[in-house]
């Protein structure tokens, strides 16, 4: 092996690893927040009783998820570039649409799987429907999806590498540039790696510890 | 059919087909490397099981494109040899695809009841007989949804292999593109294509598992 | 009837971490004997039968089948356990094969029959059992009458000296209960060597030997059959008679 693995430069050139980890990080959490918001509620017209919304939300869901992530930036990117969209918008909309749709199958099932009686309850004691939808069959439906949103979080976070290609400049986009000057092929992206994990994993425990699931902790971990 | 797709029309199919072949030979491979690593991890084989959870833990913690950076650019850096970008992503593809798969056939494994299990080594069957003969059988029929969600996933993944320069079907797209200037049509082609295809997967996913699904 | 017991249980113990399930117990059993395994539930008596084909590892005292011994680490234990027969209280057939698949597998892979061999004899355990018919069965579109009987053929199949039963009928619903339990004094009335756990004490009566009580990990009592029923020795033999007699 007549390759010799020199870390150095990789340290040198940390603070392009530092910005991009933290575009990385903003571009994920964007992503989350608006993923979360579709996913919330085309998962809920899902779960109600109208025929339309249940088969619009199932349509929804179907054609977002089988059209690939990066199909999803491209769309945003070059079909739509007459909206002049900056990169990073571009790539947080398509994650926002292709998790969405991942989120929305979970809040669906999350819902439907909180009892009937539930919501009859907080009708009953004089909730409207809004409020009986937030304030008892969602919190109930969060607490039993946890960690499958975990997972789809994680997946999200590794996803937004592929924002690197429509040239927003995260972690991934980085390690290309830093390769280029270094030609450090191999230590540039198993740092990158790395720090993927490391992101991941502090996030899915952050996740699972805040909504309690302690005991699930170690299973949905591996499940990320 | 928009004129731009049809002109183009050969060229676009022929990427389609490069996505087909590199789907299914990662999905054969990394269903054969993913059985045998989620069963070594079942049986916690001294020394390969820990280089199997590392394996699996570092690859699941990593995004597919730096895995396919890591095989076309990293691997041949290191140990010094040519890369062709087809090869590099399979390669890709299967390490990636097998660490989710390996996951999941050991979660199989685990629901087969260990009173069936105890059941065949009360027949005078060895260990490894058991294994073969009984718990492997009934837990790969019963992970077939899950399989087939990751192939679908994988389908969707190829498009990734476009980054490496292999001009599968979303390569080809962006190609044509490039030239035609016609991105709604087009890239509305592909996407199109890919709901089909998926589609197509799991209902085969789907009609294989009810012929072969047992209770255990 | 030879005079040498066939499986001999010296002093055996066993815990799981701090909780004792078995504890110093002692019994054998004779060529051609049938002995009932009785108690309450939590009694140990499952966890004792598994010791014996060594399905369940022990930490002290000795267990001798036919003078191989059980425990000792060069014991060859899938060759022992072709030579006993164990039935499992929910019949663990292999759900993704045929009736006649399950009985054939363990005469091919561990007796290393020849196939047709295996399949002939197999069809003559299932005609013996009552179920010819349902020879290409799965599991699944099976009673758990039938199921037991296939589960009984499968172990019949590698003509072993010994059958252990673990309580061969606690999961089935009550009409089923006979058609297994006419198998088993069939089997009886043959001359197998048989050492059964179950709440069956009807059966008991008619085809046992010899009853053996254990409660709370421990052999209490070991009685021929007349004498465990009409006169038991300790007070909790005589507590569980009435209870479970009372039906």
């Amino acid at each position: 092996m007549s390759y010799k693995l020199d870390w150095a430069p990789i340290w040198n050139n940390r603070d392009l690893i530092i910005e991009g980890f933290i575009t990385t990080v903003e571009l994920s959490a964007l992503g989350l927040v608006l993923a979360l918001a579709t996913g919330v509620i085309v998962g809920t017209a899902g779960s109600t009783n109208s025929r339309i919304l249940r088969s619009g939300s199932a349509a929804y869901v179907e054609l977002m998820r089988n059209i690939p992530l990066l199909v999803h930036m491209y769309i945003w990117y070059v079909a739509l570039a007459f909206l002049k969209l900056p990169p990073f918008m571009c790539a947080a909309f398509g994650l926002a649409l292709y998790s969405g749709a991942y989120v929305a199958e979970i809040v669906r099932s999350g819902i439907g799987a909180v009892p009937q009686g539930q919501r009859l309850v907080a009708l009953a004691t004089g909730l409207t429907p809004a409020q009986a939808l937030l304030l008892v069959v969602y919190p109930q439906a969060l607490r039993m999806v946890m960690p499958s949103l975990a997972s789809i979080c994680s997946q999200l976070i590794k996803d937004s590498s592929l924002a690197s290609v429509i040239t927003v400049a995260e972690l991934t986009y980085q390690a290309s540039a830093i390769e280029g000057q270094t030609f450090r092929t191999f230590e540039v992206y198993i740092t990158i790696s790395l720090l993927y994990l490391l992101l991941v994993t502090i996030v899915t425990y952050g996740l699972l510890l805040v909504a309690g699931a302690r005991d699930d902790l170690e299973q949905r971990v591996s499940d990320a | 059919m928009p004129e731009v797709i049809l002109k183009n029309l050969p060229f676009l199919l022929m990427g389609l087909r490069l996505t087909a072949e590199i789907a299914f030979v990662s999905i054969i491979g990394g269903t054969v490397l993913g059985v045998l690593v989620g069963v070594v991890r079942y049986l916690r084989v001294p020394v390969l099981a820990q280089v199997a959870d590392i394996y699996i833990i570092f690859v699941r913690g990593t995004p597919l494109l730096v895995v396919l950076f890591i095989c076309y650019f990293g691997f041949p850096t290191l140990l010094g040899y040519q890369a062709s970008a087809y090869y590099a992503a399979v390669l890709g593809f299967i390490l990636f695809i097998a660490a989710y798969l390996a996951e999941d056939v050991r979660a199989g494994l685990r629901t087969v009841r260990p009173g069936l299990v105890q059941a065949a080594l009360a027949t005078g069957l060895a260990r490894a007989q058991v294994i073969r003969l009984v718990v492997l059988p009934i837990a790969l029929r019963n992970v077939i949804p899950t399989f087939f969600n990751q192939y679908v996933r994988l389908f969707k993944f190829t498009s990734v292999a476009s980054v490496i320069g292999v001009n599968e079907l979303t390569g080809s797209a962006m190609l044509v593109n490039g030239r035609e200037f016609a991105p709604i049509p087009i890239i509305g082609f592909i996407a199109l294509t890919y709901l089909v295809c998926c589609f197509v997967i799991s209902m085969v996913g789907r009609l294989l598992y009810s012929r072969l699904a047992v209770r255990a | 009837m030879t005079e040498e017991p066939m499986i001999v249980l010296d002093k055996v113990s066993k815990s799981y971490g701090p909780t004792v399930v078995l504890r110093d117990c002692t019994m054998s059993i004779k060529r051609g004997e049938v002995v009932v395994i009785c108690g309450p539930s939590g009694s140990g008596k499952s966890t004792l039968i598994k010791c014996i084909n060594g399905l369940e590892p022990y930490q002290s005292g000795s267990i001798r089948v036919e003078d191989v011994d059980v425990g000792a680490r060069t014991t060859n234990l899938p060759a022992l356990r072709t030579r006993i027969g164990m039935v499992f209280q929910h019949f663990e057939l292999y759900p993704h094969m045929s009736a006649l698949d399950n009985i054939i597998l363990a005469q091919v892979h561990a007796l290393k029959r020849e196939r047709d061999e295996a399949e002939t004899r197999a069809r003559k355990l299932l005609d013996r059992v009552g179920l010819s018919q349902r020879a290409h069965a799965r599991p699944a579109n099976l009673s758990g009458g039938q199921q037991q009987r296939v589960a009984i053929a499968r172990a019949l199949a590698l003509d072993p000296k010994a059958m252990l039963f673990d309580e061969p009928t606690s999961a089935l619903d009550p009409e089923m209960i006979s058609e297994v339990l006419d198998v088993m004094v069939e089997l009886a009335g043959e001359g197998m060597t048989m050492l059964v756990v179950t709440h069956e004490m009807g059966f008991a009566r008619s085809v046992a030997d010899r009853i053996v009580f254990m409660d709370r990990s421990e052999i209490v009592e070991d009685t021929p059959a007349d004498q465990f029923f009409s006169a038991p020795k300790s007070q909790r033999a005589q507590e569980f008679l009435s209870k479970v007699l009372a039906h």
